[in-house]
């Protein structure tokens, strides 16, 4: 526990004093903000149905950049080695870069929960479906990372970890489409790997065990595989 | 000198030895990079592990640090086995990896805190171990600097301190001295000599010279086999060679070179075709100034010194000609 304590400072440390993170955190805010106030003057209904779509594409597009340097860059300066001959094992190692990567993604969501405080004193919103969007984005969160994470556990090379997992994701969130010009039951077996068809759920205030199976299975796999990739030297 | 001997190890061996090593083999894929390496160390002795690019020396230290798992044998290091208990192997271990890995974002002091509470130090008894550990190698000064901001010399430095850093029993090091200018190599050497009999040190490198000056014995690795080890302190008993060409009469010159102190033989070796003739003069490695009695006996004479070179039968010449008698030996 101690060890996985000082990995994920030493994480957070160097995610948080990387420039790329605060652009990262800014556009983001940016983008919602926009969103938030194009919705809400179009619809005039205190939702952030529309913020939380918005928030689960750009959560496919910033994650891999969040992502890409846990474990390339130690592959490719070599601390590697000096992580791994130390009394410290592959899971703490890997935990530890998973929850730096979340702690960021868990601050950007919270940043975006100001919205819903503007919604709470000039509106009556539906807290139903904004809890679930956000118990949504966070498991979100979770796969993606750890996907992106495993990603990066096998090159050494920051932009191709970063562009393997992008178009991963992108893949699967637009593979439902596919799924629908396939014959039953293969339809019903590519739809259920969609990220979106999982999603949509959350954001619409539906919280089902099964998606959030989903994204949780997603996240375990990726951690178990990132250890895995870790332990095959 | 004979490597087959490390293959003979007393019972007590095994729990005595603060590196103990035995039929250690390593795949990679279809390559075997260890073919039964078996040696052992004794706790304060500093050991050369020698031995050209590609014959097994980071495989072996990286097995000993826990970063490699073997494919069979054992690697036991004070008592702790690499396999069973790769975390308490390494708790034990301070490693200099090679090409000096870094974090360049952290500052040193930082950094060296990091390293000594991963290891298993508190936060304030880490504190103590910086402070202490960056006066012994002289890093006090840039406690506060980037990494990356660091010459190549402190970095290795600091590769140095974080290894030192929870005052570990064992310290391995890959090729320590790399990169480093004359002045900085002669301070690793001294470092690592002021080790003797404190820790137990493995350091592996392919610079010969450099084993001379810092380790008690020397391990020579060819192709993933132990080839020989070779105690430096047996050096003394080694003859030691100098050739020399003379203007004068062979006889002569043989007569008054047999005569100085400490030579054992003078051999005629041929007359060169300026008219001098050349010799091998085959002397006691502890007698003194033998080069310049040597030219004093022959110019007091009246010959002409025509050239005077110092061939003594170093570690070199054993590691040469171990890998000469090595590829005559093979198809």
């Amino acid at each position: 526990m101690r060890g996985f304590k000082l990995l994920l400072l030493k994480e957070e440390r160097a995610l948080f004093s990387s420039e790329i993170v605060y652009v990262l955190a800014a556009m983001f805010l940016v983008v919602m903000g926009y969103t938030f106030s194009v919705a809400l003057f179009l619809n005039r209904s205190p939702s952030l149905v529309h913020l939380f779509f918005q928030m689960y594409v750009l959560f496919l597009l910033t994650v891999p950049i969040i992502t890409m340097r846990l474990l390339a860059e130690e592959r490719r300066l070599g601390t590697m080695e000096l992580l791994l001959t130390s009394p410290v094992s592959e899971v703490q190692i890997v935990l530890a870069k998973f929850c730096a990567a979340m702690s960021l993604i868990v601050i950007m969501l919270a940043l975006s929960g100001s919205y819903a405080v503007v919604l709470a004193l000039f509106g009556q919103p539906d807290w139903g479906p904004i809890y679930g969007g956000y118990v949504g984005l966070f498991l979100l969160g979770c796969a993606l990372s750890a996907v992106g994470m495993l990603a990066s556990s096998l090159t050494a090379n920051q932009i191709v970890a970063a562009l393997a997992s992008m178009g991963l994701f992108l893949l699967l969130w637009a593979i439902d489409d596919f799924g629908f010009l396939l014959p039953d039951p293969y339809d019903a077996l590519v739809t259920n790997l969609s990220l979106s068809a999982h999603f949509v759920p959350f954001a619409t205030g539906s919280l089902y065990l099964s998606d959030a199976g989903y994204y949780l299975s997603i996240t375990l796999l990726g951690i178990f595989l990132t250890v895995r990739a870790l332990g095959r030297r | 000198m004979d490597a087959q001997s490390a293959h003979r190890f007393n019972p007590s061996e095994r729990t005595s030895s603060a590196i103990f090593v035995e039929n250690l083999t390593k795949w990679y894929g279809p390559r075997q990079a260890l073919k039964g390496l078996s040696f052992s160390i004794a706790p304060g002795e500093v050991v050369g592990l020698l031995g050209p690019n590609g014959s097994g020396k980071t495989t072996t230290l990286r097995i000993l640090t826990g970063y490699l798992r073997p494919s069979s044998g054992t690697a036991l290091v004070g008592g702790i086995d690499a396999i069973e208990d790769p975390a308490g192997l390494r708790a034990q271990i301070g490693y200099v990896p090679e090409d000096i890995p870094l974090y360049n974002n952290m500052r040193v002091g930082e950094f060296l805190s990091f390293m000594a509470q991963l290891k298993g130090l508190t936060a304030a008894a880490a504190a103590r171990a910086v402070d202490d550990v960056a006066q012994r190698l002289d890093v006090s000064r840039v406690l506060r600097v980037l990494i990356g901001k660091l010459s190549r010399g402190y970095r290795q430095r600091v590769a140095v301190a974080q290894a030192l850093v929870s005052d570990p029993r064992v310290l391995v090091m890959d090729e320590p001295t790399n990169g480093l200018d004359p002045q900085q190599i002669i301070s690793t050497r001294e470092l690592v000599r002021s080790f003797a009999g404190v820790k137990t040190v493995l350091i592996a490198t392919h610079i010969l010279a450099e084993m001379q000056k810092m380790a008690d014995r020397v391990m020579i690795l060819l192709d993933g086999r132990l080839l020989a080890t070779h105690v430096l302190a047996e050096q003394n008993d080694l003859p030691r060679h100098v050739r020399m060409r003379v203007a004068g009469s062979p006889e002569q010159v043989r007569e008054a070179l047999a005569r100085v102190d400490g030579v054992r033989a003078v051999q005629y070796q041929a007359d060169g075709i300026d008219g001098c003739a050349s010799f091998m003069v085959e002397g006691e490695r502890s007698a003194e100034s033998l080069t310049a009695r040597l030219a004093s006996a022959v110019t007091s004479r009246g010959f002409a010194l025509m050239e005077l070179t110092d061939v003594s039968s170093d570690l070199e010449e054993v590691f040469l000609g171990l890998l000469r008698s090595r590829n005559e030996a093979s198809p």
